[in-house]
């Protein structure tokens, strides 16, 4: 290169590119970082299993064999069997959640029977697992069910409607009733359900929502926190800290840190909460993700802002160290800080006057706040008050932050307190 | 470009512990400035002052007659005492992130790496981490992290120390061309021959505080004067016998003898003249010369 006048003018470091080149490396760090592979993949696993394996489960209709002894077992098998048929048949146009339970509340099963002469061994047939269960009974008043160690409920539920239908029937023909009557009597009208407020068919619960989210922020502020301070302390014990603060103000460096990590954890949520929405669509729950899209707008929002708002004092935790074996004891505080806060929320989360207290305290209302929207106990102006409520702590922890920093970083000789980080700053 | 660093008055101190009094000194360009000291002394500090790594309590430094600024230490070279780079970093990854925190664009700080790389016969290591490299070939992974740059400044605190012969050798020869290319060059190292060998200008600091600055030729030949060598033939045969020659001699003491020899310690008013007339009636007076000392016993003398 030639040295001289272009050389000073290409050379000169501005805050933005300063900040992006040291973010980039955080970023390039932490993307080659198994640990961090691992533990987005895990996530992403657990998330996809959430989402997909309910569907797949309930839309698996159970299949059942069942063993069949004496004239009132058949009948009332053959219309166990039918029942079980119909309710599938019903299942389409519901909501898996819903369609576990079909048409008149009666679960889907494809039940088919054997029919066992008087006589056979039927403990043996149940044993050999030829057939799952065997039901006996001359007349509908002796009927039993025989199973292994279970019977699967379906058809439990199947048998029981199918036994009281036939019962009332055969009563009710005994009684002398017509036809029409006989059917009123089994199969009376449906009750119809009218909710006044409700919640769309497919949903989660929103308490589930939040619970899911809170975990999220949670899991995301303590490993990105923790990697930050990671980061800080490596340079430090590595002393690469001193070239890095010949060349740049420890203001720039820190911004890149902070700057960096944050994007990953927003990155990694939102690959998650993707995962999760992608996994949701492809299953046919567009309802949830509706919910979930939805509400992610101010998750996300004071996700952002709750993790910039520790992200610096995690740097100061790391700078107060000078080996990464200090970490544990200098990162106390700040495990803390989001641990009391996560279970803070959890049990807050009935509606009521401590959560509307604790959605304005910036330590809790990244989690509580975007809940209560969730939940509908919000007026609409309140996000925007705690949102500036975090803005505002984000903004004086983060001056504190860089001067305690500053204090700290160049200070590699053995554990320091935060008083001597703020006097080596002064 | 060729422009004098120079410190002006600085102090620092640590608490009740005082580092740097009113320290001042050249670093010219296109020589190279060695910096002694012993442990403690006050050059580690020193230097991060000239970094701006720490702040000085009072005095300020210059280069070319203008307080320092960002822009202008960004482009510093400075290689910390305690070696500092990534260990679990690619050795090219991490010339290009530090060319870049010092401001080169991305294909530059690319371009300077793959160069530096491969004058340091590193170039098939570009890809593995620095922890995996052997001491030396950290240590020069840590002089191109000074280098990557094109820095119009170097600082080096002991560049020399864990270093073989021969990678000594060869630091040298880098250090003397990048001063050879009117880069000014401070560095700091115990091993005061080499010091001797490599240096324009000495700085000696002792507590805190320069008590010699300036030429290495000049500091010798100022010190000069105060011993000679002399060796005298006795007429009798045999040794000179000093203490006859030197009584009645104002301000001369022995400093030691081998044979025919004598080293001769003159006080500062002392007249050689005199000792040489001495000597001349003692016996045949064949060799007669001031001593100029080492820059070691220099050392030794100002930081006794």
């Amino acid at each position: 290169m030639s040295a001289g006048a272009a050389g000073t003018a290409e050379q000169r470091l501005s805050a933005g590119t300063a900040v992006r080149v040291v973010a980039g490396r955080e970023i390039t760090v932490k993307l080659r970082d198994k640990a961090f592979i691992g533990s987005t993949i895990f996530l992403l696993l657990i998330v996809t299993a959430a989402t997909v394996l309910p569907v797949l489960l309930s839309q698996q209709t159970p299949r059942v064999r069942v063993a069949v002894q004496g004239p009132a077992a058949e009948q009332v098998i053959e219309l166990a069997a039918e029942l079980g048929r119909d309710a599938q048949v019903a299942e389409d146009s519901t909501p898996p959640q819903v369609a576990l339970l079909g048409v008149g509340g009666l679960p889907g099963a494809d039940i088919s029977s054997v029919d066992v002469e008087p006589g056979v061994q039927i403990e043996r047939l149940l044993r050999d697992e030829d057939v799952s269960a065997a039901l006996v009974g001359d007349s509908l008043t002796d009927l039993r069910m025989i199973g292994l160690q279970s019977v699967s409920s379906e058809l439990e539920v199947l048998v029981r409607a199918a036994a009281s239908e036939l019962a009332v029937a055969q009563t009710a023909a005994d009684a002398g009733l017509s036809a029409q009557e006989v059917a009123a009597l089994t199969q009376p009208a449906p009750l119809t359900v009218d909710l006044l407020d409700a919640r769309p068919e497919g949903s989660m619960p929103p308490e589930l929502l939040v619970l899911i989210f809170a975990f999220l922020f949670y899991i995301s502020v303590l490993t990105f926190g923790m990697a930050i301070a990671q980061s800080v302390v490596e340079e430090k014990q590595s002393r690469v800290v001193e070239l890095l603060v010949a060349g740049m103000p420890v203001r720039w460096l820190l911004a890149g840190k902070v700057v960096g990590n944050t994007l990953m954890a927003v990155g990694q949520v939102v690959v998650i909460v993707g995962a999760g929405v992608l996994g949701a669509t492809i299953a046919g729950q567009g309802q949830l993700v509706r919910q979930v899209v939805g509400a992610s707008g101010w998750f996300v929002l004071f996700f952002v802002l709750g993790f910039i708002m520790l992200a610096c004092l995690w740097a100061v935790a790391g700078s107060l160290a000078s080996r990464v074996e200090d970490l544990n004891s200098t990162t106390v505080v700040m495990q803390v800080l989001v641990i009391v806060p996560f279970f803070a929320a959890i049990f807050a989360m009935e509606p009521g006057p401590v959560q509307e207290a604790l959605s304005y305290i910036p330590f809790t209302a990244p989690l509580l706040m975007p809940a209560r929207i969730v939940l509908g106990t919000v007026e609409a102006w309140e996000p925007y008050v705690a949102a500036g409520v975090v803005l505002l702590t984000a903004v004086a922890f983060v001056a504190l932050g860089a001067k305690l920093y500053a204090g700290s970083v160049l200070h590699t000789s053995g554990r320091l307190k935060a008083a001597q980080a703020w006097r080596g700053a002064g | 470009m060729e422009d004098v660093l120079r410190v002006l008055g600085v102090s620092r101190t640590f608490g009740p512990q005082v580092a740097l009094a009113d320290v001042s000194f050249d670093v010219r360009p296109g020589r190279m400035t060695g910096f002694i000291g012993a442990n403690g002394a006050g050059k580690t500090t020193a230097m991060r002052i000239i970094l701006g790594v720490l702040a000085p309590d009072t005095g300020r430094v210059e280069l070319g007659g203008r307080p320092l600024t960002l822009p202008m230490r960004a482009r510093f070279g400075y290689m910390p005492e305690e070696r500092g780079l990534y260990p679990k970093m690619k050795i090219a990854e991490q010339l290009v992130y530090l060319g870049r925190v010092h401001g080169l664009t991305a294909a530059t700080a690319r371009r300077r790496t793959a160069e530096l790389l491969d004058r340091f016969h590193l170039a098939e290591r570009s890809d593995d981490l620095l922890q995996t490299l052997s001491l030396g070939n950290q240590q020069r992974v840590q002089v191109a992290a000074a280098l990557v740059h094109d820095p119009t400044l170097l600082v080096l605190d002991e560049p020399f120390s864990g270093l073989d012969p021969l990678a000594m050798d060869a630091m040298g020869d880098h250090l003397r061309e990048r001063a050879g290319a009117g880069v000014p060059v401070l560095f700091s190292s115990h091993q005061l021959e080499l010091v001797e060998r490599l240096c324009d200008d000495v700085v000696i600091i002792h507590d805190g505080q320069v008590v010699a600055a300036g030429e290495a030729s000049g500091l010798r030949a100022e010190s000069a004067g105060h011993r000679i060598r002399v060796r005298v033939e006795p007429e009798t045969g045999g040794s000179p016998d000093p203490a006859a020659i030197l009584t009645g001699v104002r301000g001369a003491t022995l400093h030691s003898q081998q044979g025919e020899v004598m080293v001769i310690d003159l006080a500062d008013d002392a007249d050689d003249q005199a000792v040489l007339a001495a000597a001349q009636r003692h016996g045949t007076v064949r060799e007669f010369a001031p001593v100029v000392p080492t820059l070691a016993e220099i050392f030794r003398e100002v930081v006794r």
